[in-house]
């Protein structure tokens, strides 16, 4: 699921916080960095980065796939969206915290306490994306500066 | 918006199916394979294929980001999922065909009709998916041997 968020009046500084992402991606041992795209699209500065799980995972539904991050716009009006994937995310069947898949699957979506989630991972990297917009920001980060949407 | 189709009783060739839809991602040009997965997951075989956007879009909002598909159980019983992700997603209007964005933002969400749209493409890719599928199986292909969850 991904979420946008659009920050203004923070006189940011977009490249060095999207090198400060592109670290954080690059720090995580299961992801491996696999395609960067920056340049201007109609005169707005764009940045983009997609790491993907690098190993076959422990167990596929939830599981982490690939994370990919995007900043549009100028230092004091712009865009950062994230997306996280997961294998199978659609086959678990919220509330009842069980899986749709049985049979030769069941093996497949086996839960274990060292799996890298998709929602875990997006929700450590939303946090640690506002610290790092704070850092790179010559102007006072607030709320009121900030707009959400969620699809 | 990812799908996944669970397929029974149809004994397909699944390292040929996977190896057609690689070569038809290959086929696009604005697209690279990024990454392959093969192996097994708790006994379980799992083939995994992304592809990313190659090149800079001439517009942002609903273009095509990037393809995966992932294949993964035996062949009388398994599973493909499809993603297709695309960039500011959320950020169109569907029932007004546009978006919220204004002042220097606006250019990111300029119109066109030469953009590979992620939606248009993850259709095309449904349909030749099920073209393959039948093409690499030796049982015949029915609707009620398939179960779609979306």
């Amino acid at each position: 699921m991904p979420f946008v968020r659009r920050y203004r009046d923070l006189n940011t500084n977009l490249d060095a916080l999207y090198q400060d992402i592109k670290k954080e991606l690059q720090q995580d041992k299961d992801l491996t960095i696999a395609n960067e795209t920056v340049g201007v699209i109609n005169d707005v500065p764009f940045k983009s980065i997609i790491a993907v799980r690098a190993s076959i995972p422990r167990a596929i539904t939830g599981t982490l796939r690939e994370v990919t991050v995007t900043i549009a716009g100028q230092p004091d009006d712009w865009l950062l969206e994230m997306h996280t994937g997961a294998w199978f995310g659609n086959m678990i069947l919220p509330g009842a915290g069980g899986f749709l898949v049985a049979g030769p699957f069941g093996a497949a979506a086996t839960v274990g306490g060292t799996v890298v989630f998709a929602a875990e991972y997006g929700r450590k990297m939303k946090n640690r994306i506002k610290e790092l917009v704070k850092k790179n920001s010559g102007k006072a980060y607030s709320e009121s500066k900030i707009e959400t949407f969620i699809s | 918006m990812p799908f996944v189709r669970r397929y029974k009783n149809l004994n397909t060739d699944l390292d040929a199916l996977y190896k057609a839809i690689v070569n038809e991602l290959q086929n696009e040009k604005e697209l690279n394979i990024g990454r392959e997965l093969k192996g097994d997951v708790n006994g379980v075989p799992f083939m995994s294929v992304t592809a990313n956007r190659s090149t800079i879009p001439k517009l942002v909002t609903g273009t095509l980001r990037e393809v995966t598909v992932t294949i993964t159980g035996e062949k009388n019983d398994y599973l493909i999922e499809m993603h297709t992700g695309e960039w500011f997603s959320n950020l169109a209007m569907p029932y007004f065909g546009a978006t919220i964005l204004v002042g220097p933002l606006a250019g990111l969400a300029a119109a066109g009709t030469t953009g590979l749209m992620a939606a248009n493409y993850g259709r095309k890719l449904k349909n030749r998916i099920k073209e393959l599928v039948k093409k690499h199986s030796k049982e015949k292909y029915t609707d009620e041997k398939v179960e779609t969850f979306i």
